[in-house]
């Protein structure tokens, strides 16, 4: 019965076309689809329909008064037009009645250039403000808790955060008080919004009343490039845009963008997973042992090209019998650098030892229910199949550090996961018990994993944003990173691609 | 190899008129130079040639010359890091770092404020794009140095040049934040001390 | 068929008799039997009759009321009757007066409508500053429960109504019933998108129907003297009689029950007595403070039914004859009512939160001589803009007066705006 309802459609004409939709979608929905845009504040299609901002009014054929479209259900024949002078005048008498107490503060905003009301107003509004009276003043920048940050003032009181609180998160921390145009948007009593999905807010907010404690004030959203990528921060790998300046190499943010896996969301977590791409934290080149007639520094290594570092690390491995070296991998490469990884380093040179990089107290089962996972690695799965693709067992266990420690190896050949920010026992530990364990290559991106001068042969890694290839998530979807990344930091660094083809060359 | 030879156009007949033609053009020109050169060899009139740089010289207000930020009343740069200028720039050599104010009234202020001015065009977008007046080109012109001169200003030499040359003062009021000059500057201020010198 | 304009008492039958909210003297004028009646037929039948019978809507829009009750699903399952007593409309003062006269009156009617509906629980919603009416109401609920006319297995019959009595907060939105709707269920006071409608989807997401005390109460005379009776009375598409609330400058302002169609001449110069000495009829307001403004010469003639005055392009509403007279300054009255409407929208929509507000300040400008001449033909173009957009009518109820004293004393705003800037 439901099944039948589902695809049961119906036709209507919209703008003189005929569109078919499922039976329930409602205009605004069809429009979506349709690619034609009915500009509106509160609707949104992660959360139900609140029909409050009244800015996405269509003329419906036979109906006296202007309807709006994301509360109008499509029937059978009916006709909609969303471009008649008396549509585009509520248009933009809408947006007039959304301005006349907004405070104009887009200088101070950090929404500006990306902000509903500025692009409303430069397709359907362009008018002269009839206003001419001292606007309503409302309290600004308040802390709400989370990464937020709230100025009622700009607020248009869409309800999209109400909303969001009450239906996504299920904690209803946001309320609208008081009536008329004193409405504000609050928390309750003080109680501050404490959850891991509060940038979404930000996100959701059509105008700059909810800005990121994080982002805000650090960069103009025009002079930011994006790229559509997979977030790395957990297995359940959400669709996210990455935001950078590329001139810069630095990156300022990340937001989601609709899939399957994720919906419209992403959690705090991950959205702070670009900081360890910045160029102050990066493992900038490789290092090499200093050799005794080389002068330089105190310390026993040296800043190297990454072709030399590889050289070397090939003379070493050279020195010892394959059943010597352990290879320990992070579960947070794509599925092409295992291939490559694998190929060379288990089928080519017949290193038996290979052993998953992992947080030895995980709990990969945790799951927050909506996105947040408790194996903080992009690929575990991915890590896995590649190991049986090569016929190693697939196991990618969290006692994967402490096997390698206890496996009896001379040489470490160790490639070190980009982001520990959700590790719970102490990756500086780990780091610790490695330099002590006998030779280590170590493989990162960090230039704080490289810390310890007792790494005297590193080889930088690029990180995430600027590597192209799949993850395999918790639901064994595939999840594809980008594919133009962004320029990396520099030539210097590598994904496992790259340097397994330079260890091939050589 | 041969040479062509081309017979030499004929004389006109005219050419002691034509020549008196050009003379007298030039003698005409000339009565204007000599009048003056005389004249002012004999002071009796003033010369308008500056003896800059020991004289000092003026430009209008409007002068697309070096920055400077104009400053509330309190003497924070009135500047709140829109960003605007250094968007609006061609030649991309305003750098701005944007920080959170003490004071939720403001909000949002320049923490850094930089502009490298041997990569300045003197376009006067800046001035344009800036939507609380806080950016302005000045009337200095002379900005001479070497290559040890800092030529990226920051935003305390931007905003510590109360009194300009001209007389322009960059402290405009609260409620006057849209007129161009708080005040015409006086015959007195607009002769103040030219400011030398580049860098600081 | 209704043609007959003579006065009959229908809702304002206890006028005059002692002790007449008891229940022993409501029984002793034949209470509870409609009742008692109504409960050996069907459902259907009732709202048969109610629909034959051709009440509208008390409360403002004039919406059939059989209709509505029609509308609620006839499948069993959790339903509601809710009595909407909330009397907000600046005004209006008549539902009270049926609570002060006979709330048995009201409460046989909802008793009667809840099973026509099949509704097991009923609410009166009334407003909080009717503290005596809600004193009056919880002793008549007391009364009829322990008299067996509510409860469970009412006249032996399986049907059982629990009825409750609710106050609200003193929010005029909350006279809407979706707004009353979401008041009642603990939420703040604002309409409800509709679709869906309360029928379908009201209390508690459960089908209900939302009536005017007017007309609840109106059921039981209904249901003892039929359909055709009630019919009647009024006229052709109004049928039955109606309070009126006539208020200002008159003889004897109160509340008059009529039936519709009834002289609006007659109403103010026989029944109230007309106008008081050195008064001088300028404007009359006929349906509270969200109709639009009509002038003497639109009133010559008048009869008081929902068409006649659509005609003259105001309305009936809730029956709130205002009189203004020549000594009210439009201006001053116009602020107040943008005042009102100001303060008591919800905020929900942007087109009534900002335009009201914005109303209210372009009239406290010309009030206090800073507005400009232009800014009187800007409050008709706002208010043309705000009409008709929103979730509920409140917008309309704002913009409406708005629009009509802009169109009719907009000279008087403008003499007002050169005055205030002359002095």
């Amino acid at each position: 019965m439901t099944q039948q309802q589902a695809t049961e459609t119906l036709t209507f004409s919209l703008n003189n076309n005929e569109v078919t939709v499922p039976k329930g979608w409602t205009v605004m929905q069809a429009a979506a689809r349709e690619g034609i845009k009915i500009p509106h504040f509160c609707w949104h299609p992660g959360l139900s329909i609140a029909g409050v901002c009244r800015f996405c009014m269509v003329k419906v054929e036979g109906r006296p008064k202007l309807e709006i479209a994301c509360n109008l259900i499509a029937t059978p024949g009916m006709q909609v037009t969303t471009e008649t002078e008396e549509v585009k005048a509520a248009h933009k008498w809408a947006l007039e009645f959304h301005l006349i107490n907004h405070p104009l503060d887009c200088p101070i905003c950090d929404q500006a250039g990306e902000c509903s009301l500025q692009d409303y107003y430069m397709s359907v509004g362009k008018y002269k403000s009839e206003m001419t009276l001292k606007k309503v003043l409302k309290p600004k920048a308040l802390d709400v808790g989370g990464d937020l940050v709230l100025d009622t003032e700009r607020c248009i009181l869409c309800s999209r955060c109400v909303r969001f609180e009450k239906e996504v998160t299920k904690t209803g921390a946001l309320g609208i008080f008081d009536r008329g145009d004193r409405a504000i948007i609050s928390i309750y009593d003080d109680k501050k919004i404490s959850h891991n999905y509060t940038t979404n807010l930000v996100d959701i907010c059509p105008v700059g009343a909810f800005t990121s404690k994080d982002f805000r004030f650090r960069k103009r959203v025009w002079f930011l490039k994006d790229i559509d990528t997979t977030c790395p921060g957990c297995s359940t790998g959400c669709q996210v845009k990455l935001y950078s300046k590329p001139e810069e190499r630095r990156y300022y943010r990340i937001k989601p963008r609709f899939s399957e896996t994720n919906g419209h969301w992403m959690c705090d977590e991950g959205r702070h997973l670009y900081a360890h791409m910045n160029p102050e934290k990066r493992q900038r080149t490789a290092f090499t042992p200093k050799q005794d007639n080389e002068r330089g520094s105190k310390e026993q290594r040296v800043r190297a090209d990454i072709r030399d570092a590889l050289a070397f690390l090939k003379l070493k491995m050279a020195k010892y019998a394959p059943s010597d070296i352990a290879l320990l991998v992070s579960s947070q490469l794509t599925n092409e650098e295992y291939k490559k990884t694998f190929a060379y380093f288990v089928t080519f040179l017949g290193v038996k030892k290979v052993f998953a990089w992992r947080d030895s107290a995980e709990n990969i089962e945790a799951f927050d229910g909506l996105l947040n996972r408790g194996d903080k690695n992009p690929n575990t799965k991915g890590h896995a199949a590649s190991l049986e693709a090569v016929g190693l067992p697939p196991v990618v266990s969290k006692s994967g550090f402490a096997d390698a420690m206890a496996s009896g190896a001379k040489f470490f050949i160790a490639i070190a996961p980009e982001n520990t920010q959700g590790f719970v026992s102490s990756f500086d530990d780990q780091l610790k018990q490695l330099s002590a364990a006998g030779d280590v290559a170590l493989f990162t991106s960090q230039a704080e994993h490289a810390k310890n001068p007792a790494f005297d042969l590193v080889v930088p890694l690029k990180c995430f944003g600027e590597k192209s290839g799949t993850f395999l998530n918790a639901q064994n979807m595939e999840s594809k990173l980008a594919e133009k990344p962004f320029f990396p930091l520099n030539d210097q660094v590598k994904d496992l691609v790259e340097i397994t083809a330079l260890l091939q060359e050589n | 190899m041969s040479v062509k030879k081309v017979a030499l156009p004929p004389v006109d007949k005219n050419v002691l008129s034509q020549a008196w033609g050009f003379v007298s053009t030039i003698m005409t020109g000339m009565r204007l130079t000599l009048t003056i050169f005389f004249k002012q060899l004999l002071k009796l009139e003033k010369s308008e040639t500056l003896e800059w740089p020991e004289a000092p010289a003026t430009y209008g207000d409007r002068f697309k010359g070096r920055h400077f930020l104009t400053r509330r009343e309190d003497g924070q740069v009135r500047c709140t890091a829109c960003y605007l200028c250094a968007t609006a720039c061609p030649a991309e050599c305003i750098h701005i770092e944007a920080g959170q104010h003490p004071s939720n009234e403001i909000e949002k202020f320049p923490v850094r404020f930089e502009i490298d001015i041997l990569r300045c065009v003197f376009c006067g977008m800046c001035e344009e794009a800036c939507p609380v007046d806080a950016i302005r080109l000045g009337p200095e012109f002379a900005m001479v140095g070497g290559p040890g001169e800092n030529w990226v200003y920051t935003k305390d030499y931007l905003a510590a040049r109360p009194e300009l040359n001209s007389g322009i003062s960059s402290i405009k009021s609260e409620n006057n934040k849209h007129s161009t000059i708080d005040h015409e500057p006086t015959a007195k201020e607009r002769k103040t001390e030219l400011h030398f010198g580049a860098g600081h | 068929m209704g043609n007959t304009t003579d006065k009959v008492k229908i809702l304002t039958a206890f006028e005059g008799i002692a002790n007449s909210r008891a229940l022993a003297t409501y029984q002793n004028h034949g209470g509870y039997e409609a009742l008692k009646k109504a409960l050996t037929m069907a459902p259907g039948d009732l709202i048969e009759i109610v629909k034959n019978s051709g009440i509208r809507g008390r409360g403002g829009a004039g919406f059939p009321a059989g209709l509505k009750w029609s509308f609620v699903p006839k499948a069993e399952g959790q339903k509601f009757l809710v009595c909407n007593n909330d009397e907000g409309e600046p005004g209006t003062f008549k539902d009270r007066y049926i609570c002060e006269l006979s709330p048995h009156m009201l409460i046989e009617g909802m008793a009667i409508a809840a099973y026509a509906i099949g509704a097991q629980k009923a609410y009166i919603y009334t407003r909080c500053e009717f503290y005596e009416e809600i004193a009056w109401l919880e002793t008549a609920i007391k009364e009829a429960y322990s008299a067996g006319f509510l409860g469970k297995n009412i006249f032996g019959t399986a049907f059982s109504l629990e009825m409750d009595h609710y106050s609200g907060s003193g929010a005029y939105i909350c006279g809407e019933e979706t707004g009353l709707l979401s008041s009642l269920e603990g939420k703040k006071g604002q309409p409800k998108l509709k679709p869906p409608f309360p029928a379908v989807s009201g209390y508690l997401g459960k089908p209900t129907v939302v009536n005017n005390t007017e007309t609840l109460a109106s059921v039981p005379w209904i249901i003892n003297n039929g359909a055709d009776a009630y019919r009647a009375i009024g006229t052709e598409k109004a049928a039955g009689t109606k309070l009126f609330c006539i208020s200002g400058p008159v003889q004897r302002p109160g509340v008059y029950e009529l039936p519709l169609g009834y002289s609006f001449e007659k109403l103010l110069y026989e029944d109230a007595g007309g106008m008081l000495p050195g008064h001088t009829l300028k404007a009359c307001i006929p349906g509270g403070a969200s109709a639009p403004v009509l002038l003497p010469d639109e009133l010559k003639g008048l009869t008081l039914d929902y068409e006649s005055i659509a005609a003259k392009g105001s309305m009936l509403g809730s029956g709130a004859v205002m009189i203004i007279d020549t000594n009210t300054s439009m201006v001053r009255l116009m602020e107040i009512i943008a005042n009102f409407f100001h303060h008591e929208s919800c905020g929900q929509c942007t087109p009534c939160r900002e335009g009201t507000g914005w109303i209210a300040n372009i009239m406290h400008e010309i009030v206090s001589g800073h507005a400009k001449e232009e800014d009187v033909d800007r409050l008709a173009v706002i208010a043309k803009n705000m009409g008709g957009k929103t979730i509920c009518a409140l917008s309309d109820a704002a913009a409406m007066p708005t629009m009509a004293i802009v169109q009719k004393f907009g000279d008087e705003l403008k003499a007002y705006i050169r005055k205030g800037k002359a002095s």
